[in-house]
């Protein structure tokens, strides 16, 4: 593999790595929570799209639409169920909370679909594109049109509707978003179901070209911790650049490097913005 | 007259100690009150109170023939009771008009539309309607409590609570903001204002004072201004 080409792959990667990102940092940034279990939505939603794909024989036509609605029932349940008390609170509580919602994610996904990887073989997988030295699947770049898309919709979601204006004023300042008139819990709970119908969408693209295995969820959580902390915690466009950035680096040190080792420079880049730009890409200096 | 609010023997307080003591008061329609009192006198608590923001640990507060204890802060908003919080809180990261939209409530909208409903808080601050691309967190502080006060004009409210409006304004500006409230209360709308500035009493038509959660005094603009204490506190001459 060439530069060029590591390039191009670690960029098709990292649009759906900013997509998933693009979800936990909402929930974040919305409200304070850490959700470790987001990457175990992200696993969860390649088992939608395995299964959507063996069922129907169309890959992405029936599997967005599922892992959508699967990712967000999913969010809602967790919302009500555990998170809506630890909202604006960041706490130590609610880190070990989401970690072992995490990891009972994990394990029911293993009774269910058993510990092996599984993947699909899609007629999209095995054909590619090819410019000069450089080619990508079907699938790949599908899935980076679906992330790209996704997370436009999202910004203008957030930007160009009351709703999404309203979901911005409870992450400034619940209580003034309360005197106001907004109900800040109904409104965290869509913020949520939200942040884990991303990450169940980008687990639904990603599955048509990256093998899913129980494990894979927890695998994912440093990229989404990294892109988020490169991006600017809470920052939708943010989180997808940082994800972006993730995928080339990743990429570009398992080519040029080895394969072994490719998350290093991951965590050294984290270091290096936790250290000179805390805030991130997109952040600003004085946001909480 | 008809009254707006109703506070009946109100105490609260935070863990052991207490904030305020039974104090009672009522606002009549169109009526400016204004609770006067030292820094911790109790004052924003009530407000809290009222707001749906606290837990009071006795009383009765009625608004729009509905107790309020109990309903949270969304809840009193749709009641028709506004706050402007201390310290303004306007959403640093939305625009201008962002801050207003979000504020309007459907239920309270009496046959305006979001626009017109903008519209008509442009129309008392001419100065938000230049700004109205401008992220709130970037704006003056003057331009920061005109939002404040327009935000919580966008649901039509029967009472607006203010919590210390001119505090860190210039004089001028803080003049600019006692001239706007008297043209809201000419509206119709009844005011609950807290405030140091002894410029609030020339619009208030009764009141109180506070003095560690109790209330010392309490009665027209004529007896508030002729009290020792509130001259001594307010309007720093013997």
């Amino acid at each position: 593999m060439n530069l060029a080409q590591a390039l191009l792959s670690g960029l098709l990667i990292g649009g759906v790595y900013g997509l998933f990102s693009i979800g936990f940092s909402l929930a974040f940034g919305v409200m304070r929570i850490v959700n470790f279990a987001h990457g175990g939505v992200v696993m969860l939603g390649m088992y939608v799209g395995l299964y959507a794909f063996d069922a129907s024989g169309i890959d992405l036509l029936v599997s967005i639409p599922a892992a959508l609605i699967a990712g967000g029932l999913l969010g809602a349940t967790l919302y009500v169920t555990f998170y809506a008390r630890f909202v604006g609170k960041a706490t130590l509580q609610q880190l070990l909370l989401a970690i072992a919602l995490g990891l009972i994610i994990q394990v029911l996904a293993q009774m269910a679909f058993g510990p092996n990887a599984q993947s699909i073989r899609s007629a999209w997988g095995s054909q590619y594109l090819i410019i000069g030295t450089m080619f990508a699947s079907y699938a790949q770049i599908a899935a980076f049109g679906v992330a790209v898309v996704a997370t436009l919709a999202v910004e203008a979601l957030l930007h160009g509707t009351r709703w999404g204006h309203a979901v911005r004023a409870v992450a400034d300042d619940a209580e003034a978003a309360g005197i106001v008139g907004l109900d800040a819990q109904r409104i965290n709970l869509g913020a949520f179901s939200l942040s884990c119908a991303l990450a169940a969408l980008a687990g639904s693209v990603l599955v048509t070209y990256y093998p899913v295995s129980p494990p894979v969820g927890f695998g994912l959580m440093p990229i989404a911790l990294i892109a988020t902390v490169i991006g600017g915690l809470g920052s939708v466009k943010g989180a997808f650049f940082g994800g972006l950035i993730c995928g080339v680096v990743e990429q570009v040190a398992s080519t040029a490097w080895t394969p072994a080792l490719q998350d290093v420079p991951l965590y050294a880049l984290l270091l290096i913005f936790l250290a000179v730009r805390p805030f991130g890409l997109f952040g600003r200096p004085s946001a909480h | 007259m008809s009254e707006v609010l109703r506070v009946e023997g109100l105490s609260a307080g935070y863990g052991d100690l207490i904030a305020v003591h039974d104090v009672s008061f009522s606002i009549g329609q169109g009526d400016v009150f204004v609770l006067l009192g030292a820094n911790g006198a109790g004052k924003t608590t009530i407000l809290r109170c009222i707001t749906g923001l606290m837990s009071p640990r006795q009383g009765r507060i009625i608004a729009g023939g509905a107790e309020l204890i109990g309903k949270k802060a969304h809840e009193v908003a749709k009641l028709g009771v506004s706050h402007v919080p201390e310290g303004r809180r306007v959403f640093t990261h939305l625009s201008v008009e962002e801050n207003l939209g979000v504020s309007f409530i459907d239920a309270r909208a009496k046959g305006r539309t979001l626009r017109q409903a903008i519209d008509e808080i442009y129309a008392l601050f001419p100065r938000l309607s230049e700004r109205r691309k401008q992220h709130a967190g970037t704006m003056s502080g003057g331009e920061q409590q005109m939002l404040a006060i327009g935000r919580a004009l966008m649901n039509a409210p029967d009472l607006l609570m203010l919590d210390e409006p001119s505090l860190g304004l210039s004089p001028l500006m803080a003049e600019l903001v006692f001239e706007r409230l008297a043209v809201i209360r000419a509206g119709g709308t009844s005011i609950l204002l807290v405030e140091q500035n002894s410029s609030c009493l020339e619009l208030a038509d009764r009141g109180l004072m506070l003095a560690n959660g109790h209330v010392v005094l309490a009665g027209d603009r004529a007896a508030l201004e002729d009290s020792d204490m509130v001259r001594r506190a307010y309007l720093g001459t013997n």
